[in-house]
């Protein structure tokens, strides 16, 4: 057990050293620009501080794995003040034979499996809708890619024993709820929960998970929207039909078909928000920049459950498309990295944009498709570049 | 780890998050400043309010729904809470641009 504590880890379980960084970090910062250090974190765009939400600028994205220190942080509601690992508990319980209270050691000796997933928020891209909706304004980097390690979700719930009557897994965290507000439940279908590569993933990257990423466990749903990976998990239920609360009606929910912007949309003419959308975005180079007339544009595209067919790019905003050259490395719900290599004719301002295809026949749409809460947005990105002389 | 050492942790935890959340973003003056604050930063930092552009019927749906979520506002200021959060945040308005935590480059 003890080999699985980092110093991360230490440093939480520890009010003195907790209260040390917390008290530190921001005095030693506070003279440098805007900028404040997060520990653990690097150059994140802040999107709230309480509750922490961050955000990876769109460069950060330049690799087929993103680094801990890079990975966007979603949190509904604050962060659980004190969680000692070794004490914590999972429960299982519901539509099962047997209620189940699991350690993490017992987790840890489970048969691990381990996913490669590209985990985004719903409301990444919310930035872009217009009219504006509410929210967290998330541009383009509520996402990462992340290598997720723990016993499947399948393995627990068969210890369980899954009652016939059991159609859908509900996820509880440790989340500390403000207020009155509902706290941050969802639940899943039981055809993705017992597929085999949904997780109670205990390790991120190859260590175990931090604080701001749901340590010591979390649900990981591949290829489906952020929420449904619910961090610090505390309380697995089955269910006979699915959960009732904000955060599945009427949060998390799409309209059934195209609306138009600004428009409301009843609940009732709702479904909840499961797998990712087709998207990709540029990573280099950046917007604003000034390049040279032969440089590469690289990028990401990833599909949820399905898989990048195509990326191409445009240096003409959007007129004619070139296909671009896909990375080797793929894992079924990882994002593809791309490049695209490109001579430019003359200096100037140029406009570069990418759009991604995939295997159920989607491609990005040039304009944004609107929705009352912002989510799944994936018009083509588009930066804009100075071409030097 | 000793009660002594709980207590200190908790004192330095409970004096000094301020200075975190004091890089947090900064609400624009008004009458009804210091409401918001009573209202909304007893839950969330100032951050989430001010990226949001919206006009004055979403602001009034969002002041309505922390209403229902605990947000302390007295009957007599829902009106002038929405009024400032639409006048000061309405969907017309240039975007909010947020500051970013430091870069490893920065802290050599």
């Amino acid at each position: 057990m003890k080999r699985m504590i980092s110093r991360r880890e230490l440093v939480f379980r520890s009010p003195l050293a907790l209260a040390g960084m917390v008290l530190a970090r921001p005095l030693l910062s506070l003279g440098a620009d805007s900028d404040f250090a997060i520990p653990g974190k690097d150059g994140m765009i802040v999107r709230s501080l309480r509750f922490l939400d961050l955000e990876m600028p769109a460069e950060y994205a330049n690799s087929f794995i993103t680094p801990v220190k890079h990975f966007f942080v979603r949190n509904h509601m604050h962060e659980p003040s004190a969680l000692d690992p070794h004490e914590w508990r999972l429960t299982v319980s519901g539509e099962v034979e047997r209620s189940l209270t699991l350690t993490l050691a017992e987790l840890t000796k489970m048969e691990q499996h381990t996913v490669i997933n590209t985990l985004e928020c719903a409301g990444n891209g919310r930035a872009f809708a217009l009219p504006h909706v509410p929210g967290v304004q998330w541009e383009k980097g509520a996402i990462g890619t992340a290598r997720f390690s723990g016993p499947r979700l399948r393995d627990v719930l068969q210890r369980a024993g899954v009652k016939a009557t059991g159609r859908h897994v509900m996820f509880r965290g440790l989340d500390e709820v403000p207020g009155k507000v509902p706290p941050f439940i969802r639940s899943i279908p039981m055809e993705k929960a017992s597929d085999g590569e949904t997780l109670v993933a205990l390790r991120m990257n190859d260590s175990p998970l931090t604080k701001h990423h749901g340590l010591p466990a979390r649900a990981l749903v591949p290829g489906w929207i952020g929420a449904a990976s619910c961090k610090w998990l505390s309380e697995i239920k089955v269910l006979d039909k699915e959960f009732e609360g904000n955060f599945m009606s009427p949060g998390y929910r799409l309209p059934n078909s195209a609306v138009k912007a600004g428009e409301a949309v009843k609940v009732e003419d709702t479904h909840p928000a499961t797998a990712l959308n087709v998207k990709s975005m540029i990573t280099s180079p950046r917007d604003g920049a000034s390049v040279k007339s032969r440089i590469v544009i690289r990028g990401v595209a990833w599909a949820g459950e399905a898989d990048i067919t195509k990326v191409e790019a445009s240096t003409d905003a959007g007129k004619t498309w070139q296909a671009a050259q896909l990375g080797k490395e793929q894992s079924q719900y990882a994002w593809r990295v791309w490049s695209y290599s490109w001579s430019a004719a003359k200096p100037g301002p140029y406009v570069i944009s990418c759009r991604a295809s995939d295997s159920k026949g989607r491609i990005q749409p040039d304009s944004v498709e609107w929705n009352p809460s912002g989510y799944l947005i994936n018009v083509i990105d588009r930066v804009q570049i100075n071409v030097q002389a | 780890m000793s009660r002594h050492s709980l207590w200190l942790a908790t004192f330095l935890y409970v004096t000094f998050i301020p200075l975190l959340y004091g890089q947090s973003a900064v609400l624009p003056p008004g009458p009804l400043q210091s409401k918001v604050k009573t209202a909304c930063l007893e839950c969330h930092d100032a951050t989430i309010i001010v990226q949001q552009r919206l006009g004055k019927a979403a602001w009034t749906k969002e002041v309505d729904k922390m209403i229902k979520w605990g947000a302390l506002v007295e009957p007599g200021d829902r009106d002038a809470l929405i009024e400032y959060l639409s006048t000061n945040f309405p969907a017309d308005k240039e975007p909010y641009k947020a500051s970013r935590t430091m870069a490893k480059s920065d802290q050599k």
